[in-house]
C-alpha cells in the first residue's frame, strides 16, 4: 500500500511538472513569436517607405543579419534580395505571401527549414507601383528551443523528482501508518480513518461470530469427549489414512495405550494382522467384525467406513465387551443340551420298560416291578420338570409374596418331610440356634433349605450326621448346614451351582438328583440378596453358609 | 515431487509394520499349536506363510522402483536398504514357523521337562521379533540393542535344552526320534531369535547409520 501511494504521488508530481513546462514553453514561445511578427511588420512599413524614396538604393544600403528583404516585381520577378543576388531567383509570383499580397495588398506566411530547427517567417505587402515588398527572418523553432534548454531543464525535474520522491515516500508512510496501527482484536476501539469504520464494524462483527462458534465447536468438542469418556464401549476414530484422530478412555484400556497415541497411524499402535485385515476390509467393503481375546476377555471389533458425498473420510472402530455375553451363550449351550439329555435318559426308560410289556416280554410276577420302574422315572421327570419351572421363574424374577418367616420354625418343618429318608441311611438330623425373623419368600427359603438338607443326606455316609445352625451376627441370618459326608473335591467348588453339574457323573442315577437342587439354592438365596460360602474337603463332609441381610 | 517420496516411504514403512505383524502372527500360532495340539492353527501357519512370502514381494518391489526413480541418499538410502534387508530376515521367520509347524505333528509323549523349556524358549523368541519390530515402528535404537542382548537368553535355553534331550536319550533311547525332532524346534526358534537379532541390528543402522562391526 506505500508502495501505491508512493508512486501515485510520484506519478502526480511528475504530470504537473512536464505539464507546466509544456505549458510555459508553449505560451512564452507563442508570446515571443508575436512580437517578431510585429515587429517585422514595422520593420516592412520602414522599409517600403524607404524604397518608395530610394528605390534599391535603400536596399542596397541595408544590410541586415536578422533581415532579409526582397523586392519583387508585379510580374514575379525579383528585383532585388539583400540575402543573394536577384538573378538567381525563379519567379517569386507563386509564393504564397507574394500571391496573396498581390491580390489584397498584404500577405504572410511561414515556412519551415528541412530539419524543422529553422523557422522562416515571410511578411509581404504590395506597394503603391504595384510590385511587392518582402521582408523574411529565420528563428528557431521550439524544438531546438526547448533542446537547448533540456540540461537546465533536466536538473530542474530531477531535483523535483527527488523531492517530490523524499516527500512521497514520507507522505505515503504517514498514511499507512494509522492502517499498520490498527488493533483488530478490537476493532471499534481505533480512532483512525473514518472511511474504514465501516470495515472495522464488519470485522468487529466478524470477531464476534468466530468466538461465538469457536466456543459452541468447544463445547460440542467437550461435549462428545464426555460421552465417549464415559462409553464403556472404546471408540477409535481414524481418517482415511488410519491415522487415529480419536481415541476414547475405554479404547485405551482395551489396547493399553494412552492419549500420546492421536496422530499415530492405528497400526503402529496396535500391530495386530487379523485387525489389519479387518481395517482393510471395511475400508473396502463398509463394515466389518472380528473377535478377539485380550487380557482373558472377549471383545468384538466393528469397524466402519465413515462417508461424506460418496468419499471415504474415515474410519470408526467400535469395541465391545462381549465377555458376559460369550459366557451366557455358551450357558445357554450347555443348558439347552444338558435338559435334553436329562429328560431324554427317564423317557428313554419309561419307553423301554413300555415296549417290554407291550411285546408281552414281560411275565406277569415281573410287571409290578416293571410298572414300578415306570412310576419312578415318570416322577423323577415330574420333579425335573418342577425344577426347571422354578429355576425359570426365579430366572424371570417374578415378584414373590415377601412375608415375615421364623427360620427355625421353618428349618424344623423341613426336616420334619425330610425325617423319612434320613432313617434309611441312618442319619441323625440335630438343629440348633436362636428364633430368628427374616423378611422373605416362604416358598423359596423352604427351598433351599430342602435342598441343602435333601443333598447332605443324599451325599452323606451311612449313619453320618448333619447340623443345621440358625444363628444371628452383625445384620445378617445365618444358616449353616454341615454334613459328614463324601465332600466336595476342590476343582469342583467353583461349578457345583451351574445347572446339571456334577461332581461323579456316574452316580446320578444312584443317588437321584436332577442336578439343578444347588443352582435353585443359588438363585433363591440371590433373590434374597444373600451369600453363599461353601467349604468342603473330600471324604470329611461339606458345609455351606448361607447370609442373609436382615 | 519429494512429497510424493515422502508418501512412497510411508507406504513402505506401512508395509513393513504389516510384514512384521504377519511374522508375530505366525510365530503365536506355531506357539498355540505346541501348547494346545490344535490342528487348526497348523492350517492357519502354511497361508501366513505364503503371505509373508508374498508381502516380502511387494516391499522387494516397491524398495527397488524407490531406488531406481528417486535414488535416495543419507537416511532415506538407509531406511530403504536396511529394509530391503529386514524382509529376508522376515521372510526367514516366516519359513523357520513353517518348518516348526511341520514337525509339530509327528511329536508325540514329549518329556516334560523340555516340554516347559521350550515354551519358556518359544515366548522368548516371540518377544524378540516383537520387540524387534516394535524399534522399528518406533525407531528405537535402545529397545533394538536390547533385543541383541536378548539373544543370549534364547541361546541359553537351547543349550538347556540340548542337554535335557541328551539325558532323556540315554534315559530313554527308544523315543530317540522324537528327542530329535524336539532339538530341531529347539534349533529352529534359535534361528528365529538370530533373525530378530539381524532385524534389530538393521533398526539401528537405518537410524544411526552405524551397523555392528564385522
Amino acid at each position: 500500500m506505500t508502495r501505491k501511494i508512493f508512486n501515485s504521488i510520484i506519478i502526480v508530481a511528475g504530470t504537473i511538472l512536464l505539464s507546466s513546462v509544456i505549458i510555459i514553453m508553449g505560451c512564452l514561445y507563442n508570446y515571443f513569436e508575436d512580437v517578431r511578427e510585429r515587429g517585422l511588420k514595422d520593420e516592412l512599413k520602414l522599409s517600403m517607405a524607404a524604397v518608395e524614396d530610394d528605390g534599391v538604393h535603400y536596399l542596397e544600403k541595408v544590410k541586415s543579419d536578422r533581415y532579409r528583404i526582397t523586392w519583387i516585381a508585379a510580374d514575379g520577378t525579383v528585383i532585388y534580395d539583400t540575402a543573394a543576388n536577384s538573378e538567381e531567383h525563379e519567379n517569386h509570383l507563386e509564393r504564397m505571401e507574394v500571391k496573396s499580397a498581390l491580390e489584397n495588398g498584404e500577405g504572410e506566411s511561414n515556412r519551415y527549414s528541412d530539419t524543422l530547427f529553422e523557422k522562416t517567417m515571410y511578411y509581404a505587402k504590395r506597394m503603391n507601383d504595384g510590385s511587392v515588398l518582402r521582408i523574411s527572418t529565420s528563428s528557431a523553432t521550439v524544438g531546438l528551443l526547448v533542446l537547448g534548454m533540456l540540461q537546465p531543464i533536466l536538473i530542474v525535474v530531477v531535483i523535483a523528482l527527488i523531492m517530490s520522491g523524499i516527500l512521497a515516500g514520507r507522505l505515503s508512510k504517514r498514511i499507512v501508518k494509522p492502517l499498520n496501527d490498527l488493533n483488530l482484536e478490537k476493532p471499534l476501539e481505533n480512532d483512525t480513518y473514518e472511511e474504514i469504520s465501516p470495515l472495522l464494524l464488519r470485522i468487529s462483527r466478524q470477531n464476534k461470530e468466530i468466538k461465538a462458534q469457536v466456543k459452541a465447536i468447544q463445547q460440542r468438542a467437550a461435549e462428545f469427549e464426555q460421552i465417549t469418556g464415559c462409553m464403556n464401549e472404546g471408540l477409535v476414530l481414524m481418517d482415511k489414512d488410519g491415522i487415529i484422530l480419536s481415541i476414547n478412555p475405554a479404547a485405551n484400556r482395551i489396547f493399553s495405550l494412552d492419549e500420546s497415541c492421536v496422530g499415530r497411524d492405528f497400526l503402529t499402535v496396535y500391530r495386530d494382522h487379523e485387525m489389519n485385515l479387518c481395517i482393510k476390509n471395511a475400508i473396502e467393503s463398509g463394515h466389518c467384525e472380528i473377535q478377539q481375546t485380550r487380557f482373558g476377555r472377549e471383545y468384538q471389533f466393528d469397524a466402519s467406513r465413515i462417508e461424506s458425498d460418496d468419499e471415504m473420510i474415515g474410519i470408526i472402530l467400535l469395541i465391545f465387551d462381549i465377555t458376559e455375553r460369550v459366557q451366557a451363550e455358551r450357558n445357554r449351550r450347555e443348558f439347552t443340551a444338558n435338559v435334553s439329555h436329562e429328560l431324554k435318559t427317564p423317557l428313554q426308560g419309561i419307553i423301554g420298560s413300555a415296549e417290554l410289556i407291550e411285546n408281552g416280554m414281560v411275565k406277569q410276577e415281573d410287571l409290578p416291578r416293571f410298572i414300578g420302574h415306570i412310576r419312578k422315572e415318570a416322577s423323577r421327570l415330574v420333579i425335573l420338570v418342577g425344577d426347571i419351572i422354578r429355576l425359570s421363574q426365579l430366572d424371570e424374577k417374578a415378584e414373590l409374596i415377601k412375608e415375615e418367616i421364623n427360620l427355625l420354625q421353618l428349618v424344623e418343618e423341613t426336616t420334619e418331610n425330610l425325617k423319612d429318608i434320613a432313617k434309611d441311611k441312618n442319619i441323625e438330623i440335630s438343629i440348633d440356634g436362636k428364633q430368628v425373623i427374616i423378611y422373605g419368600v416362604r416358598k423359596l427359603l423352604y427351598e433351599i433349605i430342602y435342598n441343602l438338607c435333601d443333598n447332605a443326606i443324599k451325599y452323606n455316609i451311612y449313619g453320618g450326621n448333619i447340623k443345621i445352625s440358625i444363628t444371628k451376627n452383625n445384620q445378617n441370618a445365618v444358616l449353616t448346614v454341615a454334613d459328614t459326608g463324601i465332600g466336595i473335591p476342590q476343582e469342583h467348588l467353583d461349578r457345583v451351582f451351574e445347572r446339571f453339574y456334577r461332581v461323579d457323573k456316574s452316580h446320578s442315577k444312584e443317588t437321584g438328583g436332577t442336578g439343578l437342587g444347588l443352582s435353585i439354592v443359588k438363585h433363591a438365596v440371590a433373590y434374597h440378596h444373600g451369600k453363599i460360602d461353601i467349604e468342603s474337603k473330600v471324604n470329611n463332609g461339606t458345609t455351606i453358609t448361607i447370609k442373609f441381610p436382615m | 515431487m519429494r512429497s510424493r517420496f515422502d508418501e512412497q516411504l510411508a507406504i513402505l514403512n506401512k508395509e513393513m509394520i504389516e510384514m512384521g505383524a504377519l511374522c508375530e502372527e505366525i510365530i503365536s500360532k506355531v506357539l498355540k499349536a505346541l501348547t494346545d495340539e490344535d490342528k487348526d492353527f497348523l492350517n492357519g501357519i502354511s497361508t501366513a506363510g505364503t503371505e509373508i512370502d508374498r508381502k516380502e514381494r511387494t516391499i522387494e518391489t516397491l524398495c527397488l522402483k524407490l531406488l531406481l526413480q528417486q535414488q535416495p541418499v543419507a537416511k532415506d538410502l538407509r531406511q530403504i536398504s536396511s529394509a530391503l534387508k529386514m524382509i529376508t530376515d522376515m521372510e526367514r521367520i516366516g519359513d523357520q514357523a513353517e518348518d516348526i509347524a511341520e514337525i509339530i505333528p509327528f511329536v508325540e509323549n514329549r518329556p516334560e521337562m523340555a516340554d516347559t523349556l521350550l515354551h519358556e524358549m518359544a515366548k522368548a523368541s516371540i518377544k524378540m521379533v516383537t520387540d524387534s519390530v516394535d524399534a522399528f515402528v518406533e525407531h528405537d535404537v535402545e529397545l533394538a540393542k536390547k533385543v541383541v542382548s536378548d539373544d543370549d537368553i534364547v541361546d541359553k535355553y537351547f543349550d538347556l535344552i540340548k542337554q535335557e534331550i541328551i539325558r532323556e536319550i540315554i534315559s530313554n533311547p527308544k523315543d530317540g526320534e522324537c528327542s530329535i525332532d524336539l532339538l530341531m524346534i529347539a534349533k529352529y526358534f534359535e534361528r528365529i531369535g538370530d533373525h530378530a537379532t539381524n532385524i534389530a541390528e538393521w533398526v539401528v543402522f537405518s537410524v544411526t547409520g552405524i551397523h555392528k562391526e564385522g
